[in-house]
């Protein structure tokens, strides 16, 4: 597609996700963000959106977890399409997203994770992308989906398979992958790939990291309002490598330290392991009202590690690895943040068809009992309100509160 | 000192006084389309019964579906924690409880204080609940009371999916629709009912006895059904109905 073309669809397609921005849902009453570094957020968010419209924008969609500072090292903006779909989702009545979804005959028994971004790519409201990135963990669902994006703007699209098992052999062999995917990336704009560039990639990141980390340290030994809940933002929007991230963590740290001096109250701690709706959803009101949630997927090890700035790939490498759904590291992993963080209860969230999630509840399950904490699964839709409501569970949660009392 | 315990279930609201532990009196009346006007009702009918009035009563406990929305209550308990206290009151040597009401079902352990330790609930779907049984009472044109004996003059088995209580309901229709005799057909939705519940019962983890209350513990077709797939006779409380009701009564004695 040429500059001129590529130009005028960034504009329709900018112009029709104003108008999807329009759609707002009525506020909640929890709504205002307390903290500053929320407010920072959705700063850079509405920046980094902007920005991915303009005609000369160089726009890679990513998929969830993908290494996103190989994407900052190529001088590329990562529009995270899960993600983008997921926060769009908290604030905007986005039904017609789901209703044209449908209208394909894409089916409602996929997850809403999925159907979110197939919605707005068919809706015209994100950019066109010059290239599509991805990595196969953790999902074949969302590797598709990103397979199918990049088809659809008949882009180049470059996939990282990630082995299961961390080993040496693991190792070299997604090093490999990832300077391929590099040079195939700088291909894309006829360029090389810039080692300088990687590398200031890398310094960010790791700066921005070290704060997220010591956040989510204090947080082992501190009630820090609002604090868990930034920390899984920061994660899910997965802006490693970009210099302004640095500054969100940072402000996010600082704001816990002056939390940790406060000495909030202590409440029982309930980890939420699975996808989690918008921080003003009625249920996580609720819950708010009588236990502290943690969530735990910030919380990862994997999330917690700097990169080795003499070997980032290999790092990055063996962070992805990391990352994927291994049923013995995630039980070892949990087991350990809920000793770490104190946690009385897990509310095990099964997204309607995630068949991830349903495949490794029962290892959830599983150490709860060992472990003796209190335990509830439910079935929520984070994104698509008309697959769940609020008073379908309600009288279970109230149940699982009054367990922990 | 006396105090209320009230249930609002789906289909019944239960009221029970109590005083100094003991039950006073109880009361089952239909919900209906408003549940706040059956609960007036039910604690009329006790107040009634004992010859109270509601000066009288100091603390009230809510529970049930509608548990919110009754301005007279003092405080709102989950049914799951007021059949845990419930069960344990009349049978201390429980410890895995099944309850099957209007809406749902539920399979709870509780601890040797009558505390819930953990529970399971049926998802998404009335198959396996009090309300499928009504649906197969209303198909097949007999009175939800008649569904027990019914059964038991099963010959031939079947077998209903349990899926769905609407898709069920289809099913149930063509049977009859095709000369099955009605106790078969009664007898697979017992069936279906207690295949769910096992799962239910297994989740939690059964140990000792098997204890059942909530409404359809009445239906000894379902009990039939259940004791056959766990080999094992099951605990029938006395008024299972009402035991959320007492269970919520006797938390109020404690909160008073
Ligand atoms: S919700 Fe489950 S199925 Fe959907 S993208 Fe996420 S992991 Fe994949």
């Amino acid at each position: 597609m040429d500059f001129d073309s590529i130009a005028q669809q960034r504009a329709t397609q900018y112009e029709n996700m104003l108008r999807l921005i329009g759609r707002q849902r009525a506020p909640s009453e929890d709504a205002a963000p307390a903290l500053a570094a929320t407010r920072m957020r959705s700063v850079v968010n509405c920046d980094r959106i902007a920005e991915a419209y303009r005609a000369d924008a160089k726009v890679a969609y990513v998929s969830e977890q993908f290494p996103t500072e190989i994407v900052f090292a190529a001088g590329v903006l990562p529009w995270n399409i899960e993600s983008m779909s997921n926060m769009l989702a908290q604030s905007l009545d986005i039904d017609q997203v789901f209703r044209l979804t449908q209208e394909r005959e894409l089916s409602r028994d996929i997850c809403s994770f999925l159907r979110g971004p197939f919605g707005m790519m068919l809706a015209e409201c994100y950019p066109r992308p010059d290239f599509v990135l991805t990595n196969d963990q953790p999902c074949e669902g969302l590797l598709k989906t990103i397979f199918m994006s990049g088809k659809r703007y008949g882009v180049p699209t470059f996939a990282l398979h990630t082995p299961n098992l961390l080993d040496q052999d693991a190792l070299d062999y997604l090093v490999q992958q990832i300077e391929i995917m590099l040079t195939r990336i700088a291909g894309v704009f006829q360029s090389d790939p810039d080692p300088e560039f990687l590398r200031s990639s890398i310094v960010n990141s790791n700066r921005a990291r070290e704060y997220y980390r010591k956040a989510a340290l204090l947080l082992e030994r501190h009630a820090l309002p609002g604090v868990a809940r930034e920390l899984l933002e920061i994660f899910g929007m997965n802006y490693f490598g970009a210099a302004e991230n640095i500054d969100l963590c940072k402000t996010l740290y600082e704001e816990a330290v002056v939390l940790a001096k406060a000495e909030a109250p202590t409440r029982p701690r309930v980890m939420w392991i699975g996808q989690t709706p918008g921080e003003s959803d009625e249920l996580l009101r609720h819950l708010g009202r009588s236990v502290d949630v943690l969530y735990w997927a910030p919380l990862w090890e994997a999330n917690l590690m700097a990169l080795d700035e003499e070997q980032p790939l290999r790092s990055i490498a063996e962070r992805a690895i990391r990352y994927h759904w291994n049923a013995e590291r995630m039980e070892r992993d949990l087991d350990h943040i809920s000793d770490a963080y104190q946690v009385e209860g897990y509310i095990i969230a099964n997204t309607w068809g995630c068949r991830n999630m349903m495949a490794i509840g029962p290892t959830f399950r599983s150490l709860a009992a060992r472990k003796r904490i209190k335990n509830l699964t439910i079935s929520i839709d984070p994104v698509d309100r008309n697959n769940y409501a609020f008073p379908h569970i309600k009288n279970r949660v109230d149940a699982f509160l009054e367990t922990l009392q | 000192m006396i105090t209320l315990g009230i249930d609002i279930g789906s289909l019944s609201t239960k009221s029970v006084l109590m005083e100094n532990d003991e039950v006073v009196a109880f009361d089952v009346v239909l919900t209906g389309g408003t549940n706040r006007k059956a609960a007036e009702t039910t604690f009329e009918n006790v107040l009634a019964a004992s010859g109270l009035t509601r000066g009288d009563v100091k603390f009230v406990v809510s529970t049930g579906y509608g548990r919110e929305n009754l301005p007279f209550a003092d405080k709102h308990v989950s049914e799951i924690t007021c059949h845990g206290i419930g069960m344990h009151l009349r049978n201390p040597d429980i410890r895995t409880i099944l309850e099957i009401g209007g809406q749902d079902s539920k399979a709870i352990r509780i601890d040797d204080g009558g505390r819930v330790e953990q529970f399971v609930m049926n998802d998404k779907c009335a198959a396996g609940c009090g309300r499928f049984l009504e649906v197969t009472a209303r198909a097949m044109g007999i009175g939800l009371s008649e569904l027990g004996e019914a059964s038991a003059l099963a010959r031939n088995p079947l077998r209903i999916s349990s899926t769905c209580a609407v898709f069920a309901e289809t099913e149930i229709v063509s049977l009859v629709a095709v000369g099955t005799p009605v106790p078969d057909i009664v007898r697979a939705v017992h069936d279906s009912i207690a295949q769910r519940a096992v799962v239910l019962l297994r989740q939690v983890g059964i140990s000792g006895p098997v204890g059942m209350s909530g409404g359809v513990a009445l239906n000894s077709g379902v009990v039939r059904a259940l004791e056959d797939k766990l080999q094992t006779s099951i605990y029938i409380v006395d008024n299972p109905q009402v035991r959320g009701a007492i269970g919520a009564a006797y938390i109020a004695q404690r909160l008073a």
